[in-house]
């Protein structure tokens, strides 16, 4: 299991390549090497075998010029005692060998289709090729034999010496043949051969070793650290950071992979921290939602109680002529300063505040009959200001503007704004009990939905409690003593401001004061 | 001096009461008509100097009974009777023709006052 996993491994497979490459590679270099020195030998072994067959033709020269056959004789056995040959011939020109370094074979005849003549003497009878031979054989122990045949030509001191054995026409006088045993050549071949192969098989082994330790620090170490740096990223743990500093591929694909696990975990808090916000942009969305539903239902409360109120005041009206009219006609029947007078007087103002709070109720039905126009708030709340200004309330109360010179205008209704302005004012007034500042302060604005005109009212009361804070807008609700306040001023500025588009809020410290804020649309400049 | 005729128009009881027992003790001839229709019939009956009439009424409202009096009375001074909520109405009457309009509810000063200016200026 563990072999076959290793063979499949990158460092298996690259070792098996390269491995199998120098193999075959070294094989290739080695068998041509051996070859190679294997032919020099033997062409400098054929050299040294011409040369002694030469030697063997000018050691018997002598004796052949002089026709002394025991010293040719003597001299080819001395030869062929000599360690390595084999032995030496001389063949005369009809194939009978003359002399022998071997006795026995003196006399004996060899044919032309002879193993030993072919090489020269073609078996189809052609002539004879007169130039030396050289043949390789084995012998009984598979050693290789180096034969040299050499003719003997006939020269001038052969055909005139004394003996006159040769006549002067005769070319080729006979043979030098000799054989030479190359064990020692062979010996040495294979020594060396067993010499190449070991030296190979060490350096294949070294190379091997050494290459080994090379892939498995370059290569199969780093990947083996980037495999576990993987999994650990996909078992989800992106604080893994891979230690690899080289400058080669690997150290480039760690630095790859190091900044690819922290996008990855950059990417995963993105993602974390776009679920939170997520959450509380939907949790924002639904209280908008919320808000604007109550806002939806209160201003549907406050339409229908319009449209209620607008019937109730017509059936109203009438009676309430008739109780005022009725009312005066009683009271002339009684001097002024008597308790009936005064009884009756009670009964005609109290039917007047019923018609005071009808008015106020009717503000709501008017809110939709508005004359727009583009308006300056500025001016409006000018106008707002003279009315009050000589009031006996505001005697005692400071009143300060912050108006912004470059205010945008809005579209509205002067008059139900300055009734708005005025309500804002009077409450003011009201909530510093005729003593204290009232600042006024217009600014432009700008958010997501657009440029809005910002009108504040800020005054230095006793500040509003939360649970006041809530009913406020309500139609009615009123902190002030009964027959001040009819509980609608906020609740019909609401209604307006609301039918121009805009917004009313309040923010309100106990002990601090109280700031009503009205946001109005800005009109859009004339192109 | 002759008594100076004055026709409340109005579908409310109360209403043309209140204004009988303020315009009557003051020297006017006050006669009483529940609708328009019935109104102008009385119209009919003889001069009258002055018509008080309610706006809003069923059949037929007091802009068409203040048209009606212009086209066949236009010496009669007609004053319309208006709750808060139809101001507007009664304002743009005036440029009908009405000489003023009263806002309900009324104080019995307030109707007089209104009455005695009509008639001065049909009388000046």
């Amino acid at each position: 299991m563990f072999v076959r996993k290793s063979l499949h491994s990158l460092t298996g497979k690259l070792i098996i390549t390269i491995g199998t490459l120098m193999v075959v590679g070294s094989t290739i270099f080695w068998y041509f090497l051996f070859r190679h020195q294997e032919g020099e030998l033997i062409k400098n072994s054929v050299k040294y075998g011409y040369s002694f067959v030469d030697y063997v033709k000018k050691s018997t020269r002598y004796g052949m010029l002089t026709f002394q056959q025991l010293l040719i004789q003597q001299t080819i056995e001395a030869i062929g005692s000599a360690e390595g040959v084999l032995h030496v011939r001389i063949f005369d020109s009809k194939g009978k060998i003359a002399y022998s370094s071997n006795k026995k074979d003196i006399g004996l005849v060899f044919d032309k289709r002879s193993p030993i003549c072919i090489s020269c003497h073609s078996p189809t009878g052609a002539p004879p090729k007169d130039t030396q031979t050289v043949s390789i054989s084995r012998d009984a122990n598979n050693f290789r034999v180096l034969n040299i045949v050499q003719p003997i030509y006939n020269e001038v001191a052969c055909y005139t010496s004394a003996c006159h054995v040769h006549p002067r026409e005769q070319r080729v006088l006979g043979l030098v043949e000799a054989s030479l045993s190359l064990a020692p050549l062979d010996n040495s071949i294979k020594h060396q051969g067993i010499a190449i192969t070991v030296y190979v098989l060490v350096f294949l082994f070294v190379i091997s070793v050494v290459l080994c330790t090379i892939l498995w620090n370059l290569v199969s170490t780093p990947v083996s650290m980037l495999t576990r740096g993987m999994e650990k990223v996909a078992g989800g743990d992106l604080d893994y950071h891979l230690d690899i500093n080289t400058k080669d591929e690997i150290g480039e694909l760690a630095h790859a992979f190091n900044a690819m696990t922290s996008d990855l975990k950059k990417a995963k808090n993105e993602l974390v921290e776009w679920g939170n916000t997520l959450e509380k942009k939907v949790q924002e969305k639904t209280e908008a939602i919320h808000r604007a539903q109550a806002q939806l239902i209160h201003s549907e409360k406050l339409a229908s109680l319009g449209r209620m109120a607008a019937g109730v005041a017509h059936e109203i009206n009438s009676p309430l002529t008739g109780i005022v009219t009725f009312g005066h006609l009683l009271l002339k029947k009684f001097p002024a300063g008597t308790e009936e007078y005064e009884d009756i007087q009670v009964i005609i103002e109290q039917a007047n505040r019923c018609s005071t709070i009808i008015k106020g109720l009717l503000g709501f039905a008017r809110a939709s009959a508005a004359e727009k126009a583009p308006t300056n708030i500025n001016d409006v709340i000018n106008h707002s200001l003279n009315i009050v200004r000589n009031k006996a309330d505001f005697f005692n109360i400071k009143l300060v503007t912050n108006f912004d010179e470059s205010l945008a205008k809005v579209r509205a209704d002067s008059s139900q704004l300055q009734q708005v302005f005025l309500n804002m004012i009077m409450n003011a007034a009201d909530a510093v009990e005729g003593k204290g500042t009232i600042t006024i302060t217009t600014k432009n604005i700008r958010d997501n939905s657009g440029d809005f005109v910002e009108i504040e009212f800020r005054d230095t009361g006793p500040g509003i409690d939360d649970e006041n804070l809530a009913k406020i807008f309500e139609p009615f609700f009123t902190t002030k003593p009964v027959g001040k306040g009819t509980g609608l001023g906020l609740a019909v500025s609401h209604g307006i401001i609301q039918e121009h588009g805009g917004t009313v809020f309040v923010k309100t410290k106990l002990g601090e004061g109280t700031s009503f804020f009205i946001k109005l649309p800005a009109l859009k400049e004339g192109p | 001096m002759n008594k100076k005729k004055v026709l409340v128009i109005d579908d409310e009881d109360i209403v043309r009461i209140s204004c009988s027992r303020t315009l009557a003790p003051v020297g006017f001839e006050v006669r009483l008509a529940r609708n328009g229709v019935e109104g102008l019939k009385i119209l009919e009956e003889g001069p009258f100097d002055l018509v008080l009439t309610d706006l809003k009424m069923p059949d037929m409202d007091g802009i068409e009974v203040l048209r009606r009096i212009k086209e066949g009375w236009p010496a009669v001074e007609v004053i319309i009777i208006t709750g808060y909520q139809t101001v507007d109405t009664a304002v743009k009457s005036i440029k009908l023709g009405a000489f003023d309009y009263i806002e309900k509810p009324f104080t019995p000063d307030a109707l007089i006052t209104a009455v005695s200016k009509a008639l001065d200026r049909k009388n000046a």
